[in-house]
């Protein structure tokens, strides 16, 4: 990858991660409706995934924790905040919130509050791509959890038996909350599963920018190509709780991982680079990411007029 | 005016809608069937209604899926989310148990969590109904509970003109919709209209006029409460028959128009005996027309308990006109 890649995914990286530091706090401060759960640690992978798509042709589904797939995607930072919080102004005038983000204008086909529902919902999407021939594909995200859901095993067979062009990306976190995912899935190899499904598969390091930028784009040009499904399992760790406030106490600090935006840091300050320029691009990613979070804080709440026109609808 | 029997003009209404619409594709279960098997003659699903629309419109829009309704009814949600009109067929009502995170939680909700910025134009076919020995799990009727689901229209047709018409009102509507057919009734035959016209969602039908109680009824049900509207009749009792045609949206105008003129009102339903559409449209009536009643409203619905599978013992299970008859009677003199 070229300097100018590596800076340019550092910047957006950084953002997102300053994106959830800022959620977070307004969290605390009892800003935030409902529970977030913040994308820490899948950062790199995300975007890597993205620089691959072709959006908004290629739709993309997510599980509860997409706000770090939005923003990788290019989904309008103000929009999103304001959905998270439930104020006005955001995505679907906060009649969704964190784990219901619809953005379909950038590629956000939609996220999901159902581990793995989202997953046969991405079939539909290849399935209007390859019947309308758009030329675009699918691709559904979702964790080692959902790799053991009923709607994943069977998605993956239909997208096989119908030749749906959707890429599969399995982030394999390691939890499905608390639960390990060494426990909870019988026989550990996800990617054996998909193989044994018909499936190309391919298992990346998530934390690596290098490799994970080129196997997603082998993986989503062989999708298109083909119009075949693949499937990526990308290793990525989990940062923070499975959502903001988790104690973890069913988790040591031992092994925990180490930071992949510090990788990539480490990555661009071996090349030659001038004096301070890694801490001038964090500093302003976290800067643009907090005017964000506090112009969508101070915005009001959402109104009841979306309610209203559904609710008169639904009595007409 | 032709001749049909439901299944038949259910049949033709997809040749009609597929024709006259591209985006409009049809997936399910054996609905061309023998796929994958080499020779062999179409089987056009378990009931015939889609017969003849792989031959006519291809496989790329008439697609046999594996047994998973999970993954075909949410792929189908997701196509409806993308541009494409999607009739997808489960092909009995129990399935739903296997896939309802896929009709409750996305295909319900993906419309009002987008703020409308997207339709849904889902049309969900299944097949509905006891009384044919089909057992505990192929025998149920399920569209009370499915109407309890924010953001689902549910409805159940007793004619061929019905059937037809409502399927073409489902696949134009802008949010997902459930289509319910009784298996007893695939073979009931009526005069329709040469063009099959659409039934409008939420709208009703008085099948049978009447002065001295109002008997609401849908499906296999409405053809019930007729024969026992016209036994009725011989002891001096005339009630009016009520077919809603559509669980949800009610069209509650035209139920209370009639309670308000007979102050009686029968529901007879093959749906749950508790909490289901009987005891809903009790509920909404009794709080709208109060004062209108002369009597305690009346719920004929089948015994509170999985269907039964022996004939002597589904026929205990599951009401017929001669209880919708009894109960009438019972209610006049009270």
């Amino acid at each position: 990858m070229e300097l100018e890649d590596l800076t340019l995914m550092f910047e957006k990286a950084h953002f997102i991660r300053a994106f959830e530091g800022a959620l977070a706090a307004a969290s605390d401060a009892g800003e935030v409706p409902g529970l977030v759960h913040l994308s820490n640690g899948a950062e790199i992978l995300e975007l890597a995934v993205a620089s691959a798509l072709d959006l908004p042709k290629d739709q993309v589904t997510g599980s509860h924790r997409s706000h770090g797939i939005a923003l990788s995607l290019g989904v309008d930072p103000l929009a999103l905040a304001c959905e998270i919080l439930g104020r006005e102004g955001g995505l679907s005038e906060g009649l969704g919130g964190t784990q219901h983000l619809i953005a379909p204008e950038s590629g956000l086909l939609g996220s999901n509050g159902i581990v793995g529902g989202q997953v046969p919902l991405a079939l539909g999407a290849a399935l209007s791509a390859k019947t309308l021939k758009t030329g675009g594909i699918a691709v559904s995200y979702f964790g080692d959890g959902a790799a053991n859901q009923g709607a994943v095993l069977e998605s993956l067979n239909l997208a096989v038996v119908l030749k749906l062009p959707v890429l599969f990306v399995c982030e394999n976190n390691g939890f499905g909350q608390s639960t390990a995912s060494a426990y909870a899935a019988g026989g550990t190899s996800l990617l054996g599963r998909a193989r044994a499904f018909g499936l190309a598969a391919a298992h990346v390091d998530g934390t690596d920018p290098l490799e994970a930028t080129k196997t997603a784009h082998r993986l989503a040009a062989w999708v298109r190509d083909t119009g075949s499904p693949a499937f990526l399992e990308a290793s990525v760790p989990r940062l923070s709780g499975h959502y903001h406030g988790d104690a973890e106490r069913y988790r040591t600090t031992d092994g925990r991982s180490t930071d992949p935006l510090d990788r990539l840091e480490g990555m661009i300050l071996s090349r030659d680079v001038p004096e301070g320029l890694v801490e001038d691009m964090k500093s302003r990613a976290h800067a643009d990411a907090l005017a964000i979070v506090d112009e969508a804080t101070a915005a009001p709440d959402a109104s009841d007029t979306a309610l209203e026109a559904f609710m008169a609808e639904a009595q007409a | 005016m032709t001749q049909m029997t439901l299944s038949q003009a259910l049949n033709r209404a997809h040749h009609d809608v597929m024709a006259a619409d591209d985006h409009i594709i049809v997936i399910g279960e054996d609905i061309h069937g023998g796929s994958g098997v080499t020779g062999g003659q179409e089987l056009g699903g378990v009931f015939g209604v889609t017969r003849g629309l792989a031959s006519r419109f291809g496989a790329g829009r008439v697609i046999d899926t594996p047994i998973s309704e999970t993954a075909f009814v949410g792929m189908a949600t997701g196509a409806a989310m993308t541009g494409l009109k999607p009739i997808v067929e489960v092909m009995f009502c129990d399935f739903m148990g296997v896939c309802f995170d896929q009709i409750m939680n996305q295909a319900a909700k993906a419309r009002f969590l987008s703020n409308g910025r997207f339709d849904l134009p889902l049309t969900i076919r299944t097949t509905m109904g006891a009384g044919d020995g089909s057992g505990a799990m192929h025998s149920q009727s399920t569209f009370g509970m499915l109407s309890s689901v924010a953001g689902l229209m549910v409805a159940c047709p007793s004619s061929p003109a019905d059937a037809a018409g409502l399927l073409k009102s489902a696949v134009a509507a802008k949010g997902p919709t459930i289509l319910m057919e009784h298996k007893g009734l695939y073979g009931h035959a009526d005069t329709v209209e040469d063009d099959l016209p659409a039934v409008k969602l939420g709208k009703g039908r008085v099948v049978r006029e009447g002065t001295d109680l109002t008997i609401i009824a849908v499906s296999a049900f409405v053809h019930k409460a007729e024969a026992a509207a016209e036994a009725l009749k011989k002891d001096g009792i005339e009630a009016e028959v009520i077919d809603p045609r559509t669980i949800k949206p009610l069209d509650e105008a035209l139920i209370l128009e009639s309670v308000k003129k007979t102050g009686r009102l029968l529901v007879a339903s093959e749906d749950a005996a508790f909490a289901g559409f009987a005891d809903a449209v009790i509920s909404f009536v009794t709080r709208a027309a109060f004062a209108d009643l002369k009597a305690a409203p009346v719920a004929v619905t089948p015994l509170d308990i999985p269907v039964p599978y022996g004939r002597k013992a589904e026929a205990k299970w599951l009401p017929t006109a001669e209880t919708i008859i009894k109960a009438a009677k019972q209610m006049m003199e009270a």
